[in-house]
């Protein structure tokens, strides 16, 4: 029942950016942005009940509750670089878009060094 | 919240453009400029809000 709320804000709002655009281009980007904050809002709560059924999972296969602290963390900071990067590639500023998307791939790298290294020690103490 | 603000924002647009010309055909070109920067900045502290809350949701949830 979400989809139905989500294209109808998507598409009133491609509607509404086609009638400002002849008059004030400007504003087509601040309903383009206003249009991408209410659909993540929208499915924010979806990724509330994944998150806990994750965490749920988690403590039952004894996954280490760090690994899963990471992994969300990157989900997220991938969610919000997506939505910069998309809204500055709209404006035709794909330079920027790149800057971020760089930003965004380091901030995820940096953020699971912890992951990396317990995966080489694991691996280590497989090899003879 | 969610859809009403779009047709605020759209609004606004519509009604700076709108004032921005009749006040340059009436000859006051300071006075549409003023007009226009100030739909500028009501609606970009609407869109700042959101944004804002935005950011909080996500930080709060993938506790970032």
């Amino acid at each position: 029942m979400e989809i139905v709320k989500i294209l109808g804000i998507g598409l009133i709002s491609v509607i509404l950016i086609i009638v400002i655009k002849q008059y004030k281009p400007e504003f087509s980007v601040y309903i383009s942005l206003i249009a991408g904050v209410i659909i993540i809002l929208l499915i924010i709560d979806k990724i509330t009940g994944i998150i806990g059924l994750l965490t749920a999972l988690s403590t039952k296969v004894s996954i280490n509750r760090e690994f899963l602290e990471i992994l969300l963390k990157i989900t997220g900071i991938a969610i919000l670089t997506e939505f910069a990067v998309s809204i500055c590639k709209d404006l035709g500023e794909s330079s920027i878009a790149n800057k971020i998307d760089l930003g965004g791939k380091i901030l995820i790298i940096s953020i699971s060094i912890p992951i990396i290294s317990s995966l080489l020690e694991s691996v280590i103490e497989i090899l003879p | 919240m969610d859809i009403n603000l779009l047709f605020k924002i759209a609004a606004i647009g519509i009604l700076v453009a709108v004032l921005h010309q009749v006040l340059v055909r009436a000859g006051r070109e300071d006075q549409a400029m003023m007009t226009t920067l100030g739909g500028l900045i009501i609606v970009l502290t609407m869109v700042i809000k959101e944004i804002s809350s935005l950011f909080n949701t996500v930080r709060t949830i993938f506790n970032l």
